[in-house]
C-alpha cells in the first residue's frame, strides 16, 4: 500500500515538474513552426474519422435518451437544444479526450518510449539539441491545438447524429430540432465545453509525453508506458472533469455575470 | 586530456561505480572491458553529461565538468562525440538529415558547408551514396556506420564508443573495429571504447582498462594485460584463445 502511494505521488510529482519544464521550454526555446504544424496535422488526421463517427453516434444516443423523457411531457420541440447543450457541456469534450487518449496518447507514448529505449533521445542531447524543444513541445502543442479542431468536428457531427435520430426516432423534423439550439446552448455552455476540452488536452498531452519520455527497460518498458498512459489519462480526465465542472461554471458565471 | 577522479554513481541502493579514477592522454585509444552491468556505459554517459555522478570529479582539458549546467555541457559535446550501443538514428529523417542534425543544431553551419561535411563523414565510414535513404532501408551494420558518421561529422576531439560491435556479424565487427582505429589515427582523436571484445582490444587499443563491479581491477597495454594474473582478465584471455 505504501509502495503504491509512493509510486503514485512520484508519478504526480514527475508529471507536474515535467509540465513546468515544457512551459519553460515553450517560453525560452519555442519549437520550430514546421514541427508544430506537422504534429497538428498528424494528430488531427489520425483521429478525425474516429472522432467524427463517435460524435455522430453520441449525438444520436443523447437524442434517443432525451426523447424518451421529453415525449412524456410533450416537450419534443426542445429536444435538439437540450441534447446539443448536454453534448457541448459534458459529453463532447469527454468523448474527444477519451478518443485522443486511446489513439494519440498511446501512439505518442509508444513513439517517445521507443526513442528513449533506443537511445535516440540521448543522441539528440549529444548532438546539441534539447529533446524537450525538439520532440516533446511539438507533440504537446499538437495534441492541445488538435483537440479544438476535433472538438468542433465532434460537436458538428453530434448535431447531425441528433438531427437524424430525432427525425427517425421521435418524428422531430430538422428545422424544429435546430430551432431551440441557439436559445438553450448559451455562451457559458460553449465556454464550459471549451475550458474542459483545453484542460483535458493539457492533461493528456502532459501524461503521454511524460510516460513516453521516462520509459525504461526495452520493449517491455515501452509497453508498460503505453498501458500506464491509457490508464492514467482516463482516470485523470474523469477527475479533472469533476473539478472543471465546478470551477469553469463558477468562473464563467463570475466573468459573464450570469445567474 | 580527460581525467576521472574517484567517480561514484549510484542507482537506488546499488552503487555501480565505486570510486573509479583514471586518465586518458590525447590521441590515445583506450578500451574499457568488463562484464555486463559493471558500469562501463555509465562511465561514458557521465563524461558526456547524459548522467551526473553522485561523487568524484570529471576533468576535460583543465575544466571540472561534472557540475556543469545543461547549457555549459554544449561546450563539452562540441569536443566529445558519442556513438551509442544502438544506431540511435532518427527513422523519419534521411541519412543526410541524420548526419546534418548535429551540424545544424550544435555547429549552426550554412547548408553548403553541411552538405560538404556530410559527404566527408560518409566517405570516412566508406558509405557514400546513401544520403537519400532512410535508416530502415539500411542494414544494421550500415546503420551503425551512419551513426559513426553522424558523430564524426562534428569533428570531435574525443570519440566515445559504447559497445560499437554489439549485434554485428564477425565480418562487420572487424570492419567497424578497423574503422575505429582508422578514424582515430586519421582524425587524431582520443577514443574511449567500451567493449566485451578482448580480441579487438588486444589488436587496436593503446591501453586496456578492466572494470569489475564498479572498480578498476587491472589496466595496462595489450602486452601487459596478456601477462595479467587477475582472474577476470584471464577469463577474457581464455575466451580469445578458445
Amino acid at each position: 500500500m505504501t509502495k503504491v502511494a509512493s509510486s503514485l505521488l512520484t508519478d504526480i510529482g514527475g508529471c507536474v515538474l515535467f509540465f513546468k519544464d515544457i512551459m519553460r521550454t515553450l517560453i525560452r526555446k519555442p519549437c520550430r513552426r514546421v514541427d508544430f504544424f506537422d504534429q497538428v496535422w498528424k494528430v488531427t488526421v489520425q483521429s478525425v474519422s474516429t472522432t467524427g463517427m463517435a460524435g455522430f453516434f453520441v449525438g444520436a444516443i443523447m437524442t434517443v435518451q432525451f426523447a424518451l423523457q421529453m415525449k412524456e411531457f410533450g416537450a419534443l420541440g426542445f429536444l435538439g437544444g437540450l441534447a446539443t447543450s448536454a453534448t457541448v457541456r459534458e459529453v463532447g469534450p469527454l468523448l474527444i479526450a477519451f478518443m485522443l487518449s486511446g489513439k494519440v496518447g498511446a501512439f505518442t507514448s509508444a513513439e517517445l518510449g521507443t526513442m528513449r529505449v533506443t537511445e535516440q533521445i540521448d543522441a539528440i542531447r549529444c548532438l546539441g539539441a534539447d529533446p524537450l524543444q525538439e520532440m516533446i513541445l511539438p507533440r504537446f502543442l499538437g495534441i492541445v491545438v488538435s483537440s479544438f479542431f476535433l472538438l468542433t468536428l465532434g460537436l458538428i457531427m453530434s448535431i447531425f447524429g441528433g438531427m437524424i435520430m430525432g427525425a427517425a426516432f421521435a418524428g422531430v423534423n430538422f428545422e424544429e430540432y435546430l430551432r431551440h439550439i441557439p436559445t438553450i446552448v448559451t455562451l457559458p455552455s460553449v465556454l464550459n465545453g471549451i475550458v474542459k476540452c483545453f484542460v483535458f488536452a493539457l492533461v493528456l498531452a502532459t501524461i503521454c509525453t511524460y510516460k513516453g519520455f521516462t520509459a525504461t527497460g526495452g520493449a517491455k518498458g515501452v509497453g508498460q508506458a503505453v498501458v500506464k498512459t491509457a490508464v492514467s489519462t482516463m482516470v485523470c480526465i474523469v477527475i479533472f472533469d469533476w473539478l472543471t465542472s465546478f470551477l469553469s461554471d463558477i468562473t464563467v458565471r463570475v466573468v459573464l455575470g450570469a445567474q | 586530456m580527460i581525467e576521472f577522479k574517484n567517480l561514484v554513481k549510484t542507482f537506488g541502493t546499488r552503487t555501480v561505480l565505486k570510486g573509479v579514477s583514471f586518465a586518458i592522454a590525447q590521441g590515445e585509444i583506450l578500451f574499457i572491458l568488463g562484464t555486463s552491468g559493471t558500469g562501463k556505459s555509465v562511465l561514458l554517459k557521465n563524461l558526456v553529461g547524459l548522467m551526473r555522478p553522485d561523487g568524484g570529479e570529471i576533468w576535460i582539458d583543465g575544466e571540472e565538468t561534472s557540475r556543469f549546467s545543461e547549457d555549459e555541457y554544449l561546450r563539452v559535446r562540441r569536443k566529445v562525440g558519442m556513438v551509442f550501443q544502438q544506431p540511435a538514428l532518427f527513422d523519419s529523417f534521411t541519412v543526410f538529415d541524420n548526419i546534418a542534425f548535429g551540424l545544424r543544431r550544435l555547429e549552426k553551419l550554412p547548408e553548403d558547408q553541411i552538405r560538404e561535411r556530410v559527404r566527408e563523414a560518409l566517405g570516412a565510414v566508406h558509405l557514400a551514396g546513401v544520403e537519400e535513404k532512410y535508416p530502415p532501408q539500411l542494414s544494421y551494420g550500415m546503420q551503425k556506420r551512419v551513426s559513426l558518421a553522424r558523430t564524426v561529422a562534428l569533428r570531435p576531439q574525443v570519440l566515445l564508443f559504447d559497445e560499437p560491435t554489439t549485434g554485428l556479424d564477425p565480418v562487420t565487427t572487424t570492419a567497424v573495429n578497423q574503422l575505429i582505429q582508422e578514424l582515430s589515427r586519421k582524425l587524431k582523436t582520443t577514443s574511449i571504447v567500451v567493449s566485451h571484445d578482448m580480441n579487438c582490444a588486444l589488436s587496436i587499443a593503446d591501453r586496456i582498462l578492466v572494470l569489475d563491479q564498479g572498480q578498476i581491477v587491472d589496466q595496462g597495454t595489450p602486452g601487459e594485460l596478456k601477462k595479467s594474473q587477475v582472474p577476470l582478465v584471464r577469463d577474457f584471455l581464455a575466451e580469445v584463445l578458445a
